[in-house]
């Protein structure tokens, strides 16, 4: 690499929307967006016209006008719920190449409420190209969301490897664990969800068969969310109120986009985006203290594990064994807001991701409630990795905490 | 009986042959005058090679089962059909297809045998459009 932009760049706040999960009320993308950005710039004191560049999957013209700013960096990347973790390489891209000093990686995403409003204020692209791979190969033989789609993969994990579906199980169990530790998680207790609070892996294994093997709680939720983080240039990192998260490490990959196309159904890019961050980092998997993984499926989360080199092929569940990756757990803490399948899911999951990685290595993950001890992990090392589309497109980050 | 779940609209431009060649009970797949692969989804390169010398040619249609799901959840007319077994096929001839699998019992997806072999059969959906289906023999 003639120039390796590794820490020319941190990650210098991080916020939610004002409201997430279920929004009994309904909400619109834009509002969440929007909500989210005014959130960050408030906890980090940089105002939306210090923006200089806008990334988001696909909407950051409408983002840029409905905040007033004229943005001389524009992003669209809309590949999925990885784009945000593929924003922040970008945005360190642009940063290390100084065109810009400060950018806004947003997502807004209304999952939940676009039912109540009738398919309105998503900000998706509407109409169906009648003669797209999937409306010619996959949609006659019943391929419909994600789940109809992953499925296949962790038939073949099981077939490949001798697991089971309670070892997957397991990750669901452990990543509830760690959303009753997050009060702002869907699932956190009986008190925000019917069915919130703990479960078994009996639990998981009773639960709805919604796309053999995979069941309900195997499967991420469908929510309403909004999140921002800025990413800003050492300089002017350094010179915020807020504590920085250095971005040591940045990769992408794509494998297909199509699951036609997945050759090895156990493996995805994110072996490749890992090995790029891992090596911008200087660092490896063995170095790496806490792990936040795009847990759409709880077979994401397993075979994203061993890709990133944190367990061998095959073995990626065995980091959730005995709750190994839950709160005071022995290994590696993995998924500590609780995940998608746990905490919020609204369709694209990697922004979630960042906000989380740099709570807790910025120390300001929130605490817990009803006595509960916090969330708040020791580490100042973190892995996060994103994936979108059917198994395709993986974006990696390495982050470090500001010493 | 009229066909009630989703029927292709065929792309003429790359995949003409493709659905002719299903309208005539034939497995017709784009290969590689250089290296001489076969491949799936048709394309104008040839992905494993690039090159752009391609021909068709008429496939087998045996394979056998990579991988598969049961879906429990479905949309329009397949709604109707839950359980329904969905699986790749590795063509005898190299390459993948997608398909729902016949000749399975959904509700036992412990019977369902990666690996098992599978011939190809066509299903008129309309006059104009025939959908290529597998089946295990």
């Amino acid at each position: 690499m003639p120039n390796n932009p590794s820490m020319a760049a941190a990650i210098v706040g991080a916020a939610e929307s004002n409201k997430i999960g279920y929004i009994e009320e309904g909400t619109t993308a834009t509002k969440l967006h929007i909500e989210a950005i005014i959130n960050v710039c408030k906890q980090t004191g940089i105002s939306p016209s210090e923006i200089e560049g806008v990334f988001s999957a696909g909407f950051s013209a409408q983002i840029a006008e409905h905040l007033g700013i004229h943005p001389r960096y524009i992003d669209t990347t809309a590949i999925g719920g990885c784009s945000f973790v593929m924003h922040v390489h970008h945005a360190l891209a642009a940063i290390n190449a100084g065109i810009i000093d400060v950018a806004v990686v947003s997502h807004g995403e209304s999952g939940f409420s676009a039912r109540k409003n009738r398919g309105n204020g998503t900000n998706r692209a509407t109409g169906d190209d009648r003669w797209s791979v999937a409306n010619q190969f996959e949609v006659p033989y019943g391929i419909a969301g994600a789940p109809s789609n992953y499925a296949h993969a962790m038939t073949r994990h099981m077939h490949q490897y001798g697991t089971t579906k309670a070892d997957f199980a397991q990750i669901a169990v452990v990543t509830r664990d760690w959303a009753t530790l997050n009060p702002r998680a869907v699932m956190h207790s009986k008190e925000t969800h019917p069915a919130g609070g703990k479960i078994t892996v009996q639990d998981v294994l009773d639960s709805r068969l919604i796309a053999w093997p995979l069941n309900l709680l195997d499967i991420c939720l469908v929510t309403d969310h909004g999140g921002a983080v800025l990413v800003a240039s050492a300089e002017k990192a350094r010179s915020l109120r807020t504590r920085p998260v250095w971005v040591a490490g940045a990769g992408e990959n794509t494998s297909h986009s199509s699951m036609l196309e997945m050759g090895d159904f156990t493996a995805t890019s994110a072996a490749a985006s890992a090995n790029t961050a891992y090596k911008m980092a200087g660092m490896g998997p063995g170095e790496m203290e806490l792990a936040m993984i795009y847990d759409s499926f709880t077979i994401t989360a397993a075979i994203t594990a061993e890709m990133l080199g944190l367990a061998p092929r095959g073995e990626g569940h065995t980091l959730w064994q005995d709750g190994k990756a839950g709160p005071g757990g022995s290994g590696i803490p993995i998924n500590t807001n609780g995940g998608g399948l746990s905490f919020s899911h609204s369709g694209m999951y990697g922004m979630m991701l960042l906000v989380e990685a740099y709570r807790q290595l910025s120390g300001t993950a929130e605490d817990g409630v009803h006595g509960i001890a916090g969330k708040q992990t020791s580490a100042k090392t973190a892995i996060v990795n994103g994936t979108g589309g059917s198994l395709s497109n993986t974006g990696t980050l390495v982050l470090v905490a500001d010493d | 009986m009229a066909y009630t779940k989703p029927i292709p609209d065929p792309e003429q431009y790359i995949n003409k042959p493709f659905w002719d060649g299903c309208k005539d009970g034939k497995l017709m797949l784009p290969r590689c005058l250089t290296c001489n692969r076969v491949h799936f989804y048709p394309r104008v390169i040839c992905p494993h090679c690039h090159s752009d010398q391609l021909e068709w040619v008429e496939c087998s249609g045996e394979g056998y089962l990579h991988t598969f799901a049961v879906q429990h959840r479905a949309f329009g007319g397949w709604a109707e059909e839950v359980p329904f077994v969905t699986a790749f096929i590795d063509l005898k001839e190299g390459d993948r297809m997608l398909t729902v699998l016949r000749g399975v019992d959904a509700t036992k997806p412990e019977t369902i045998k990666i690996g098992a072999k599978v011939k190809i059969e066509f299903e008129a959906a309309s006059d104009e459009v025939s959908i290529p289906f597998w089946r295990v023999v």
